[in-house]
């Protein structure tokens, strides 16, 4: 089977959602523990959405805020992406995150 | 002093305004960014939040407009899921390599490289700022050949140079050793008195030129220019010829009865000619660089006319008192100068020519020697024919012709075409590699957007060097005609266009181009400010903090 690459935007993500691969996340709260900015979280959490590897939920956190739209991995999306880690995990511990300054 | 909410509150209109443009099933996930705004710590970070967010939908907006009625599909096995993301797609990769490719094998045509330099002409006011205030500036072609034509003792070269050179003394100075070096080359203190009418050298070389050339008009032209400028300078300008000094009366008389006046622009022509051949140089503005008044002395070719103009008055003085024949020579002295001037510059004496012929006409007449006076209505009619001749002439050279007004254009507009695809597609590949931070291919992942740029800026490059190539390619052939056969058919068209081409895009004349200076050094200012002001922004965006969030 062909190796997936990823981008190491994409690997952070993914990593955060597999260490609570049941949790709802927020995406502000994604984007302060993996350092990356809307612009680049929000591509990301779609192509995933958009490939059905995500799943979304609107929530209510408290009276006269609006909902928050939250993300967790599908079992698909666990499954491939955990079988896909298994694959890459060794080239990608080699290579140096493409950011180094993040938050997280 | 900005309301410390205001930030927050621009950044919820600009995210709700990239939801209004974005493609409807885009609208959850613009809600969702506009929504967790509220959590967002910081009412500049909510602006930065806000502005990824925008460009997100705005991305998409520009891609739903592009290709309208994509669909969402499931994925079932990893290598599908990430094939978005994966290596650089090797058809586009190919398609760019192709047209980049394409692209430089055209800087390999001489041809081209003439053609790209030329539609960098237009940048040479904007960017060399110290020219553009007026300060000297040098040409290192021009300096290379002099220091070549010094050690080789070439005096042909010398005068070129000497004839090109922006500084005074150092034109004068070449003049000097290329006329030491080559005595024939005397006629080429003419031409570099006539761009520097000033010179304290002039004296000395119209002494020279006298006694190499003595027929020739123009040394007298050269004193009574001198003579006039100093006027100029001193605002001291006479209303009358009879006001003027005796050395510039003598100039003038000199003049009129010179046999002849010769420019020397065909003697520099053929001495181009030998330059370029003998140094390979093909640079197009160096043969148009004497193309001007048609080496002739402004100030005195105009004054020409008011001493014209007194020799008919002092021919009808004689006429009156009975003087025919002082009279006849007067008015003959007038039309052999005015049919002398013809060729470089009629039409300064177009009305006394005129005059003087009806004059000779009717005096013949009263003689009662019709042949004579059917021969000077027919030769006033001829010079008249060849006036407007002439001034159509001029202003073809000064206006040009609507295709090289035309063709400049394109070459500007190509030229800045493949430059500004050259900066996008670089833009994408260091913007692909800092990205990796990698130069491996296999490991590179451009965007589809990136791709996208990266093949426009490609495609864009090649078609704009074809069109380059094309729009420039006649005036080439244009030059290498006059170089190799002396063919000089087409040169006023090549000056028409390379004065075009030297105009920065969108301006028609040189006044206009220093609003351009100024605008773009407005622009390239408020970049850098720009710039700095991301820079420091990031750099606090991007500071460790104790402590992990």
């Amino acid at each position: 089977m062909k190796t997936p690459r990823l981008s190491p935007q994409t690997l952070r993500v993914l990593e955060r959602f597999l260490e609570q691969p049941t949790a709802w996340r927020y995406g502000y709260e994604l984007s302060r523990e993996t350092g990356l900015k809307s612009g680049t979280l929000y591509p990301i959490l779609m192509r995933l959405a958009k490939y059905s590897l995500l799943e979304t939920k609107w929530v209510t956190t408290e009276d006269g805020v609006p909902p928050r739209h939250t993300y967790r991995l599908t079992p698909n999306g666990v499954e491939l992406v955990r079988a896909t880690f298994a694959n890459s995990r060794a080239t990608l511990k080699a290579r140096r995150p493409a950011f180094s300054g993040g938050r997280a | 002093m900005i309301p410390a909410a205001f930030p927050r509150s621009v950044a919820i209109a600009l995210l709700r305004f990239a939801i209004w443009i974005a493609p409807h099933d885009s609208h959850d996930w613009g809600h969702a960014m506009l929504n967790e705004l509220n959590h967002v710590e910081g009412n500049w970070s909510a602006l930065i939040w806000s502005l990824g967010g925008a460009g997100v939908l705005a991305k998409h907006a520009v891609l739903a407009f592009i290709f309208p009625g994509t669909h969402r599909r499931t994925v079932t096995t990893a290598s599908e899921l990430f094939d978005k993301e994966g290596p650089m797609r090797k058809t586009t990769v190919a398609a760019i390599c192709a047209c980049v490719v394409a692209s430089l094998l055209f800087f390999l045509l001489p041809v081209f490289r003439q053609a790209f330099r030329v539609s960098l002409a237009q940048w040479h006011d904007v960017l060399h700022v110290g020219l553009t205030l007026g300060y000297l500036d040098s040409d290192p072609e021009l300096d290379a050949l002099t220091k070549k034509a010094e050690q080789n003792h070439d005096a042909e070269a010398l005068a070129f140079v000497a004839v090109r050179a922006r500084n005074q003394a150092e034109s004068a100075r070449l003049a000097d050793e290329a006329v030491h070096l080559d005595p024939k080359l005397t006629w080429i203190y003419a031409v570099v008195a006539v761009s520097w009418p000033s010179l304290p050298e002039i004296d000395r070389w119209v002494l020279a030129l006298e006694a190499w050339d003595p027929q020739n008009a123009l040394p007298h032209f050269i004193v009574a220019e001198k003579i006039d400028i100093d006027q100029v300078i001193r605002e001291k300008i006479p209303h009358h010829v009879d006001e003027q000094p005796a050395s510039w009366q003598n100039a003038m008389a000199a003049a009129f009865q010179s046999s002849k006046l010769d420019n020397y622009l065909g003697r520099l022509k053929d001495l181009d000619r030998r330059v370029f051949l003998r140094y390979h140089l093909d640079d197009p503005f160096q043969v148009s660089g004497e193309d001007g008044w048609y080496g002739l002395p402004t100030y005195a070719s105009a004054d020409s006319s008011s001493y014209a103009k007194s020799l008919l008055e002092s021919g009808q003085t004689l006429e009156v008192r009975n003087d025919r024949k002082g009279a006849f020579e007067k008015y003959l002295a007038v039309a052999r100068f005015g049919q002398m001037m013809s060729p470089a510059g009629g039409f300064f004496l177009r009305r006394e020519l005129q005059e003087a012929y009806k004059r000779l006409e009717a005096l013949s007449q009263g003689e009662g020697n019709q042949a004579a006076a059917s021969f000077y209505a027919a030769v006033a009619n001829q010079a008249d024919r060849a006036h407007y001749e002439a001034l159509n002439s001029l202003r073809n050279r000064v206006t040009g012709s609507g295709v090289s007004h035309w063709n400049a254009s394109l070459v500007k507009t190509s030229g800045l075409a493949n430059l500004v695809c050259c900066g996008i597609l670089l833009t994408c590949m260091l913007g692909v590699i800092v990205r990796g931070r990698t130069l491996r291919p296999s490991a590179l992942y451009p965007s589809s957007l990136t791709l996208g740029l990266g093949f426009g800026a490609a495609a864009g490059a090649l078609v704009s060097s074809s069109v380059l190539f094309v729009s420039y390619r006649p005036y080439s052939e244009i030059l290498q005609r006059f170089i190799h056969s002396g063919d000089d058919d087409g040169l006023s068209e090549l000056a028409s266009f390379l004065a075009d081409a030297q105009l920065p895009l969108g301006t028609q004349n040189f006044l206009g181009s220093w609003n351009v200076v100024f605008y773009f050094w407005s622009a390239v200012t408020v970049l850098c400010v720009l710039v700095v002001l991301i820079a420091v922004v990031r750099h606090f965006q991007t500071r460790p903090r104790a402590t992990a969030a």
